[in-house]
């Protein structure tokens, strides 16, 4: 089968992509060619796999998936939302694409103030987070809804199909694909949201490792819990790219 | 009797287009009166104007000047009505339903309980009985396009569109799809408009074939079938058939005379 072996190619060679940046990475680090504060790979899982810290990076990625997930939720469920809303209502559409793209051009380090006063400091990482998804799942949403076909469109007026089954039926279905897409897409945009959110104050997650090592010159620390968010955004991604396939199989 | 008399009257359409003011007119003075229960074919060359007026009958398009109604009503408070029939040469079935939810769509749009009965019987009509479950991307060409052919008819409608239905299909399949349209058809004589540029295809499924000019669409010629029904596909190798195919074909294409007309 062509497919097999064209897949097994593909396999390789990311297997291989991955074992020259890890073996770059280890050699940089142990000949300290890029200065002190780049550790060899070895040093950093030595690090984050000690025993003596599993409680301390548990605690930090638990609290940062939670924000991560919940902001993900909030931000996807909006964003399906609107777009449901603008495009039932068109003399809607126009305002809430110019709401949604002045929402995304504030800089997320800017929105984090703004949340803090909202909301309290524990939940800014989610808010700060499901802004993010939020635009990503609303444009592409829109454009899922802008997919639907003219000949299915043709075929549900002659058929007399109300404006509500219309979008029940036919474009919610069509756009299912692209929205899978933008939920997959906006993960990792989740994920960053939610560390920045921790920034402002969160008692706990990677956010606060981050910013507490690199403060106080804690370069394996540092290291770990950026590969620690890196690992979380990766295992993540990998299943809503599952996620994905199965809606562009189911769907088109 | 089933169905309802379509009337076209002097309709006229033009398509606006940039920098021209008058825009392209893609029918012109057309009348046309279609009898309840009558199987009437359009056939016309491709741009001739032919799709654009089975729109008008259908309520996607709306007449320049003229007038369409069906039975007494415009075409949109029948569409309203779901007692329109439609299948295009795209089969637009809907990617994500099976054979029979797909039949059963146009329930759902009508607001009413699927008549699972109907479904089954327009299944087996159609013959994908054992594909029920079978979704459109798993079928051949003329598999989809029977599905459609079934959910054009399975709110029982009062007028049915076909817009060359088998055009994508290739010349066997689309002979045997007709042999199926004709059997079907015959037992249940809903008034049918076919758009199609098969002079076989029109003569043998239709009680009256109108031959269009190519644009503005204009009816230039217009024959009545004088075969019975049900009609056996042998009819297609009598003479009489032949001599009207020859007629027809002419019509369509007066500058290359008859030199073709036996195809």
């Amino acid at each position: 089968m062509p497919g097999a072996s064209s897949r097994l190619i593909a396999i390789a060679c990311g297997t291989a992509g991955l074992a020259g940046f890890f073996a770059l990475w280890q050699v940089i680090g142990h000949y300290q060619l890029a200065g002190l504060s780049w550790p060899p790979l070895t040093a950093v899982l030595q690090y984050l796999f000690d025993p003596d810290r599993h409680a301390l990076f548990l605690r930090a990625i638990d609290a940062t998936l939670r924000s991560t997930i919940a902001g993900y939720l909030i931000g996807a469920l909006t964003g399906i939302g609107l777009a449901s809303i603008a495009y039932t209502l068109p003399m809607l559409q126009r305002g809430s694409d110019r709401f949604a793209a002045v929402v995304n051009s504030i800089p997320s380090i800017a929105l984090g103030p703004i949340f803090l006063i909202l909301i309290s400091r524990e939940a800014t990482p989610a808010g700060v987070a499901s802004i993010h998804v939020f635009f990503i799942v609303y444009v592409s949403m829109n454009s899922g809804l802008a997919s639907t076909s003219q000949a299915h469109e043709d075929l549900f007026s002659a058929l007399g199909s109300s404006r509500l089954k219309r979008f029940l039926r036919l474009n919610f279905p069509s756009a299912v694909p692209a929205i899978a897409s933008g939920l997959r897409l906006s993960w990792p945009a989740a994920l960053i949201g939610a560390i920045i959110g921790e920034w402002f104050g969160a008692p706990r997650g990677i956010g606060i490792l981050i910013i507490n090592s690199m403060q106080n010159f804690q370069i394996n620390l540092l290291w770990s819990a950026v590969l620690l968010a890196a690992m979380a955004s990766l295992f993540f991604f990998g299943m809503l790219t599952l996620v994905e396939r199965a809606a562009y199989r189911r769907f088109r | 009797m089933t169905g309802a008399a379509i009337s076209i009257e002097h309709v006229t359409k033009r398509f606006p287009l940039k920098g021209q003011s008058a825009g392209v007119m893609a029918l012109e003075d057309i009348s046309i009166a279609v009898e309840q229960s009558e199987f009437v074919a359009l056939l016309g060359p491709s741009g001739c104007g032919k799709s654009t007026l089975l729109r008008l009958v259908a309520s996607l398009e709306r007449p320049t000047e003229g007038t369409v109604s069906i039975g007494g009503e415009a075409p949109g408070s029948l569409a309203a009505r779901h007692a329109l029939g439609v299948a295009f040469q795209d089969h637009a079935l809907l990617p994500w339903l099976n054979v029979h939810d797909n039949i059963a769509l146009p329930f759902s749009l009508a607001n009413k309980p699927v008549d699972r009965e109907a479904v089954g019987g327009l299944i087996d009509l159609v013959g994908l009985n054992g594909f029920e479950t079978a979704r459109p991307g798993q079928l051949s060409g003329g598999m989809r396009q029977r599905v459609s052919i079934a959910r054009s008819l399975v709110l029982s409608p009062e007028v049915l569109l076909l817009d060359e239905p088998f055009g994508a299909l290739d010349a066997v399949t689309r002979r045997q799809m007709n042999i199926e349209l004709q059997r079907i058809w015959s037992r249940q004589r809903i008034t049918t408009v076919l758009v199609t540029h098969s002079v076989d295809e029109a003569l043998f499924l239709a009680d009256r074939v109108l031959v269009l000019s190519a644009r503005p669409g204009r009816i230039i010629r217009e024959v009545a079938t004088p075969f019975d029904r049900p009609r056996d596909p042998a009819v297609m190798r009598s003479a009489t058939f032949h001599d009207l195919v020859d007629d027809l074909t002419d019509a369509l294409h007066p500058t290359d005379a008859t030199a073709h007309a036996g195809r």
